[in-house]
């Protein structure tokens, strides 16, 4: 596909992003914009994140790299020198975006400044993805996805009380960083179509995760009560039927709404998995029906307790063998025929193997041709449908595109080339 | 430019959205100058204006909700019970007026509607239609229903989260709600609304939570096409760092309120932690140097990055002894000022009030609403330097601008609108 069928395709991007900000010109170069990954020569730190190709330690192997950076170029620059600073500046003269994670006043250490940068060109929007922000007293503290979460408040909503707070997998804390810096950077240019000027996004790791607190800064706010991890989704007070369960092939998540045992009770005896439930236990499926019953539990554990242990215990057991009865997919679906709020808990293989993912046409293959393979990735959360996003070409190889934008565009002679770098500056 | 404007200030949009990851986008919409007229009914108003935390004295008032004012500032609140076909015809009228429409219904709801991108766009040409269904518009689970809470697990995160001897609990929030699905969903939107500035033509844009969610999960994809290894939830660890984890703190010498599983809980405020994470030599050196450079850390079993990943269990433990004689902001500051990466696992009284850099900025903003009084909301997440966005209004109370929208936007008389209210249509 052309370029110019996509919604950036007229749009050129500086990248000097590590891996807070890899995922946002990602999402930029999915979208059609042309990035330029401006790597250090002998390769971006990211190359050496793993896993690898076939477990193959190489630069040109990481599938960390390969994830971040399809749809980019690469071109090598050493931007410690002042010959890289000035190509810098040669390129910010053709950029529309720059999207960089240095610390706070690193690029006006190399003469590189946002005034700087302006002056060169006044359109340019100059995104920077720092821990903290470009301001406050935090704004020199370092930080890695971990500190990102912890800081920003949602580690402490997850895990078991009594176990450390947990870390989301998958580094969400630059996910976050990088989601809410496009967000910036694309009302940025949006405003600059009226106004023919750019400007300075400055994203901080930790507010841009501060929402996905959910509800605990509200609540502290109007109740002076702090949420903490419970092994539940902390939003609803415990009640039965709700959370984590294990099934035959795995695990399930259910979320019983009050209205919806009759249902569920009516699925498990017509397999004849519900014993004597309903003669029997009748009543205490009415109580899990009451919606006023259920709050009043939540909030006295004594009386929670109690239910447990003498009401619902025998309801408990047949809906644990119930669901240890069946696969995670057979009670998916089951649950989703009789509007039961239950889904499964993904594996990896289980998102390979889902069908609506397959049949959205979710996962994409890319060439590789170094490799002489075709690699099946995750594709991209959304559809335009005048201007498709996706996955064009796998990522960059180190220095890739240097002869296309040194030589061809920025007009090196072969012996200047030469000179830089032996210099070490390409 | 010599005045200041907000970025998207004239466009319209017309907000079918509730809950959490469709109603975000559009107060980020909002808050940077669109006119986003949120639609409800009273029998189907957004189901967060009644999940706490509600202020103690207003429990049932719908309009007081933290969780759903929180996601809706900036914004105008329209009353329309869509069961009524009058309803149906002033939301087609508000339809065509607007710049974007977006809804994140079933499919199922639209559909009986009749309002669907493909009638609109005959009509006009050049509007951005916003689908935000949870599995997609098309496919065998088209009609699967869930919400943040099942997506998250449905998504993979959960699996891959919390410690490897515990069950896939997810990440205690309906996770993917709250940046992911709705920064994705307005990057679409804003990506739609440039390319509509330059080329007049409106579009489609489907985002299904799903692949929306599975889009954050890194490397996991990958590794099992490519290599077959199936990932599994590690805890706190990273293949390439050590120490790296949350370790227990001091707590602190005063008395709190935790909620737990079981609502409010008094106690004392000690569950408090710190993270660290070293990632090389030069890092771990300066660790060791904070901590006083104990015996243990010149033990063989701790000098290479190796020799900890082997050790992690013993050196986690170790690290603990030194931080539980600590607060988390000491542990942090002393760490921070060596160069290693740390910071206190903070919670929300942290975040909202004690947080001196977060303070500094500015982020937390508080509104006066006229029933839930003078209350905190998240701030903007992204600054832009000439045309930053702000939060212009609290939270709408339900159907507070009803009419304002029929009499200013629709043009609709006196005598109409009365005629509506008497009919239900505003209900």
């Amino acid at each position: 596909m052309e370029r110019r069928e996509t919604a950036l395709g007229d749009i050129r991007v500086l990248d000097l992003a590590d891996e807070k900000g890899l995922y946002c010109t990602k999402i930029l170069a999915d979208l059609g914009a042309d990035v330029i990954k401006i790597e250090k020569p002998g390769g971006d730190r990211a190359r050496f994140i793993g896993p690898f190709y076939h477990d193959e330690p190489e630069p040109e192997k990481s599938l960390y790299w390969f994830q971040f950076n399809s749809n980019k170029r690469s071109i090598t620059l050493n931007l410690e020198t002042a010959d890289g600073q000035e190509i810098v500046k040669k390129l910010v003269e053709k950029a529309d975006i720059m999207v960089e994670t240095f610390p706070p006043g690193h690029l006006d250490g190399m003469g590189l400044g946002y005034p700087v940068l302006r002056g060169i060109n006044p359109s340019l929007i100059l995104t920077s993805i720092t821990p903290f922000g470009q301001t406050g007293p935090y704004k020199d503290f370092k930080a890695s996805d971990i500190v990102g979460q912890a800081m920003g408040g949602i580690m402490y909503l997850a895990g078991f009380p009594e176990d450390p707070p947990n870390r989301l997998y998958g580094s969400q804390a630059y996910h976050m960083a990088s989601v809410q810096a496009a967000c910036g950077t694309l009302t940025a240019l949006y405003i600059r179509e009226m106004t023919g000027e750019g400007q300075h996004v400055d994203v901080s790791m930790q507010e841009a995760v501060s929402i996905a607190q959910e509800t605990a800064m509200q609540t502290y706010d109007l109740r002076r009560e702090i949420r903490r991890r419970t092994a539940v989704s902390g939003l609803a007070p415990a009640h039965p039927g709700m959370g984590t369960f294990e099934c035959k092939d795995g695990y399930v998540n259910i979320f019983m709404l009050t209205g919806l045992w009759l249902i569920l009770l009516d699925w498990m005896e017509s397999e004849g998995m519900a014993g004597d439930i309903r003669e029997k236990h009748r009543e205490v499926l009415q109580k899990l029906d009451d919606l006023f019953f259920i709050f009043g539990l939540a909030m006295n554990r004594e009386a929670y307790d109690r239910f447990l242990k003498e009401e619902y215990a025998p309801v408990d057991e047949h809906l644990k063998a119930f669901l240890k009865s069946h696969t995670k997919q057979e009670l998916y679906d089951g649950a989703q025929q009789r509007r039961l709020q239950l889904s499964m808990v993904s594996t990896i293989e289980d998102l390979l193997e889902n069908p609506q993912l397959e049949a959205l046409g979710y996962f994409v293959h890319v060439e590789h041709p170094e490799l002489g393979a075709s690699l099946k990735y995750p594709g991209v959360p959304y559809h335009l449908s005048e201007t498709p996003c996706r996955i064009r070409e796998r990522a960059p190889l180190v220095g890739e595109h240097n002869f296309e934008i040194y030589e061809r565009e920025l007009g090196f002679s072969k012996e200047e080339l030469i000179l830089l770098k032996q210099g070490g500056v390409i | 430019m010599g005045e200041r404007r907000l970025p998207f200030e004239g466009i319209r949009v017309c907000d079918f959205t509730w809950f959490a990851a469709g109603p975000i986008a559009t107060k980020m919409l909002a808050d940077h100058g669109a006119e986003v007229i949120k639609i409800e009914s009273m029998t189907r108003f957004d189901r967060l204006r009644f999940v706490q935390p509600v202020p103690e004295d207003k429990a049932g008032n719908l309009n007081c909700g933290g969780f759903f004012n929180n996601f809706n500032s900036s914004k105008l609140s329209m009353v329309l019970n869509l069961t009524h076909p009058k309803a149906v015809e002033i939301a087609t009228r508000l339809i065509l007026t607007s710049d974007i429409v977006v809804e994140n219904f079933s499919p199922r709801v639209m559909e009986r509607l009749e309002l669907t991108y493909e009638r609109f766009v005959r009509l006009k040409p050049d509007l951005i239609w916003v689908d935000q269904p949870m599995q997609g518009l098309s496919g065998p689970h088209k009609y699967y229903a869930g919400y943040g809470a099942l997506i998250t697990p449905l998504g993979g995160l959960a699996h891959l989260t919390g410690f490897p001897h515990r069950p896939p609990i997810g990440t205690g929030t309906n996770y993917t709600d709250y940046v992911i699905n709705c920064g994705h969903l307005f990057i679409a939107i804003v990506t739609a609304l440039r390319h509509r500035h330059r080329t007049g033509r409106g579009q489609h844009i489907v985002m299904s939570q799903l692949e929306s969610a599975v889009s954050v999960m890194e490397t996991a994809i990958l590794d099992y096409t490519v290599n077959g290894r199936a990932h599994f939830r590690d805890g706190n660890r990273l293949p390439y760092a050590a120490p790296h984890g949350a370790y227990r703190c001091k707590g602190e010498d005063r008395d709190c309120v935790y909620i737990t599983a079981h609502g409010p809980t008094p106690g004392r405020k000690n569950d408090r932690w710190c993270v660290i994470a070293v990632f090389n030599d030069e890092e771990w050196r300066a660790f060791c140097r904070v901590i006083g450079d104990p015996p243990w850390t010149k033990d063989a079993k701790f000098a290479t990055m190796l020799s900890r990943k082997e050790n992690e269990e013993e050196l986690d433990r170790l690290v603990e002894e030194w931080t539980r004689e600590r607060s988390p902001e000491e542990v942090m500051l002393l760490m921070q000022q060596a160069g290693v990466p740390a910071g206190v696992v903070q919670d929300a009284e942290d975040m909202l009030v004690h947080d001196p850099h977060m303070r500094a900025r500015g982020y937390y903003v508080y509104l006066d609403h006229p029933e839930a009084g003078h209350t905190a909301y998240d701030g903007i997440p992204f600054r832009l330097s000439t045309t930053p966005g702000q939060l212009r209004r609290p939270a709408p109370r339900m159907g507070e601008h009803t009419d304002f929208v029929c009499k200013e936007i629709l043009g609709m008389s006196e005598e109409e609108i009365n005629q509506c209210y008497v009919e239900g249509v505003f209900e």
